[in-house]
């Protein structure tokens, strides 16, 4: 398959800071790729760079075969973006704020416009300002107006943040349906359960790719690592004690549950002998399966927002 | 009370985080009053005028030189009558003196001769400014020398002036301010409407961040620009016929047939010189306030020191070169000739290629200024 995206030693800095540091990516049709990374990490400058809204510092990218600094007019009908705000004209009408997006593309039928407003189930506000939509409604005629030209790759930053969790389900229903019918998706998010759902991903911390490939990919990168969970009240004594024993990767606390990545310093038998040592456990530590989030705590070191 | 310092707490920190308006709110200021102080006198001073003395004698001299000594004008000789109205017309001076050769011969016999002075009368502060001093020429250090009355005749008379000054008012007879101020209140109104709808409309893109959206589409930096200033072209269009219609029916003010074409023309010009401002304000200003705040800068001493209300000969020589370097003061030039004067676009035709100049000047700084990138 030839990949719609790819993106070699991509670099972006702004002064003496470094925001995207010789970043390769590949992106394929029909596919959604997730950039993932804690605030900051970059996600926001590498979709910019990669839209032609700013210029990287070095590096290049193939888009659509294309090249991204001598072709990118050309680029540009052709791409679809979303921005992490809405760039929506608040006191235009839903239909004309699309019809507006619509007109700087080569032409996009009043019916497909139409269309469009339907099947996002905008119809209902199609002559109510964009200014009076609410959050959600406002994000999905954001997309709905970046994507009436039938964008062939169609870049999203954090399309879902501040989104209901039943919207943002709609919402990925929406970016399946568009990979399906043969678009790629350049979404980024710090939603671990959206990561999931990509076809392959990327983790980015202060610039870097730190992990890429597919879901099972990343996770396998913990393959001789163990992920415990247990439960107890909060104890920062205990959890001092933990972090000072050998093999304890990561603890990731929330609420009453406690969740650690071993490395095989530490057996199963030696965790449980150290919490029997403290009175506040509520029971054994159980082994779960490892996710995308446990991989990139280990990683980053970060926690993902 | 507490709640209210809070408020205007932040109010100031906000403030503080925008240095360029800081910049503005106190530089400004202090640069506008030093230059308005400086230049703006209701009394003229080195106004030029034009003046023909056929009568080349000791008292037309005498004449001349208390007109000087006021201070009010610059005094040049040109070569006959129609030669100072003329000058007048094309604006190369401000007003005119005509003194005939049988002065001196009239002031012997004591017929009371006359002195002709023209002044432009679409400057009404002058022309007013003259009314009021034009006793000061025939006063009695001037007219002592005049008088050649018989000293030992029986009826000792108060003799009358020994001449009399006629003082015509040229283009605007009745010295009409609303004539005089309504062409230039066209180009002010004009000025808002362009510069300061213009400034705030790009800047508002970049606050809506529907700019960011614009750029990843294809549409083209010209295309930008172009499709975003044409409504406001069009505006400004209407409202410079809407007043001058209007001036027209309400205030008499003319409204020459056979100028349409130069009309047209000004129209043009000014406003693409300040539409292209307004964007490369624009293209410097980060907020709306900031853009509002340089427009307004730059709409102040336009009305201030353009000629509008203060002849622009008034103003100290240094204080000058500013305004020209206002659009402004070319095109109250221009209408006024337009308009009051019967100029025809050859005597104007320096003012027109100022006012392109300006147009060409401030397009190219918005196209140069007006990146493709965000960054």
């Amino acid at each position: 398959m030839t990949a719609s995206l790819s993106v070699n030693d991509l670099t972006k800095r702004f002064g003496d800071v470094s925001a995207v540091d010789h970043l390769d990516l590949e992106l394929y049709p029909g596919q959604i790729f997730g950039l993932l990374g804690p605030n900051a990490a970059g996600k926001t400058t590498t979709i910019r760079m990669l839209a032609g809204i700013i210029r990287p510092t070095s590096g290049s990218a193939v888009v659509l075969g294309m090249d991204l600094i001598r072709e990118i007019n050309a680029i540009k009908s052709r791409i679809g973006y979303v921005a992490q705000h809405f760039a929506l004209y608040p006191e235009l009408t839903v239909s004309e704020n699309l019809a507006f997006y619509s007109s700087l593309y080569r032409s996009v039928p009043r019916a497909r416009q139409a269309a469009m407003l339907e099947q996002y189930n905008l119809a209902q506000f199609a002559d109510r300002y964009a200014g009076r939509l609410s959050g959600g409604y406002k994000r999905r005629l954001s997309i709905v107006c970046a994507i009436s030209h039938d964008p062939e790759l169609v870049f999203l930053d954090e399309p879902t943040a501040g989104i209901d969790p039943v919207t943002r389900k709609e919402l990925w229903d929406v970016f399946y349906d568009l990979a399906a019918a043969g678009k790629t998706l350049f979404v980024t998010t710090h939603y671990m359960e959206e990561a999931e759902r990509c076809h392959r991903l990327s983790f980015l911390s202060q610039g870097h790719r730190v992990a890429y490939g597919t879901p099972d990919e990343i996770r396998g990168m913990l393959d001789h690592m163990h992920v415990y969970s247990f439960t107890s009240n909060h104890n920062p004594r205990m959890v001092a004690a933990l972090a000072r024993l050998q093999g304890v990767k990561v603890i990731n606390r929330f609420g009453l549950t406690t969740r650690l990545v071993v490395d095989a310093n530490l057996s199963r038998e030696e965790l449980e002998r150290f919490l029997d040592e403290w009175p506040v456990i509520d029971g054994k530590p159980v082994e779960e399966s490892i996710s995308l989030e446990d991989v990139f705590i280990t990683l980053t070191g970060n926690m993902p927002a | 009370m507490k709640l209210i310092l809070a408020m205007a707490k932040k109010e100031f920190l906000q403030l503080r985080r925008d240095p360029r308006l800081i910049g503005f709110i106190l530089f400004f200021p202090v640069l506008l009053m030093i230059l308005f102080g400086l230049a703006l006198k209701l009394e003229p001073e080195n106004v030029r005028m034009a003046y023909v003395d056929n009568d080349q004698s000791l008292f037309s001299n005498l004449i001349k030189t208390s007109i000087w000594s006021e201070g009010y004008f610059t005094l040049y000789e040109v070569d006959n009558e129609a030669a100072i109205i003329r000058d007048i017309q094309l604006g190369k001076a401000r007003a005119g003196l005509f003194i005939s050769s049988t002065f001196s011969a009239a002031l012997f016999e004591n017929s009371q001769p006359s002195v002709q002075m023209y002044v432009d009368g679409t400057m009404p502060s002058l022309a007013t400014a003259m009314d009021n001093n034009k006793h000061s020429i025939t006063d009695d250090s001037v007219t002592n020398d005049m008088y050649f009355l018989d000293p030992d005749a029986d009826n000792v008379v108060i003799p009358p002036d020994p001449f009399v000054l006629d003082v015509e008012v040229l283009f605007n007879p009745d010295k009409k301010e609303t004539w005089f101020f309504l062409p230039g209140v066209v180009g002010v109104l004009i000025m808002q409407v362009s510069l300061i709808l213009t400034a705030t409309a790009v800047v508002r893109e970049k606050e809506n961040n529907t700019l960011e959206q614009l750029i990843a589409s294809p549409l083209s930096k010209t295309g930008f620009i172009a499709g975003k200033i044409l409504p406001y072209v069009i505006i400004a269009f209407i409202d410079f016929y809407l007043i001058l219609l209007l001036g027209a029916w309400l205030f008499d003010l003319p409204f020459p047939a056979t100028n349409q074409g130069p009309l047209f023309l000004l129209a043009l010009a000014y406003v693409a010189g300040l539409i292209a401002l307004g964007v490369a304000i624009s293209t410097i200003s980060q907020t709306q306030q900031q853009a509002i705040f340089l427009s307004i800068f730059f709409l102040i001493p336009s009305i201030l020191l353009s000629g509008f209300i203060f002849p622009v000969e008034a103003m100290p020589g240094y204080i000058q070169p500013v305004s020209w370097l206002l659009p402004f003061t070319y095109f109250v030039e221009i209408i006024r000739g337009l308009l009051l004067k019967g100029n025809s676009m050859s005597d104007l035709v320096v003012d027109y290629l100022a006012l392109l100049g300006f147009a060409t000047v401030f397009t190219w700084l918005s196209i140069v200024r007006f990146r493709k990138y965000l960054d």
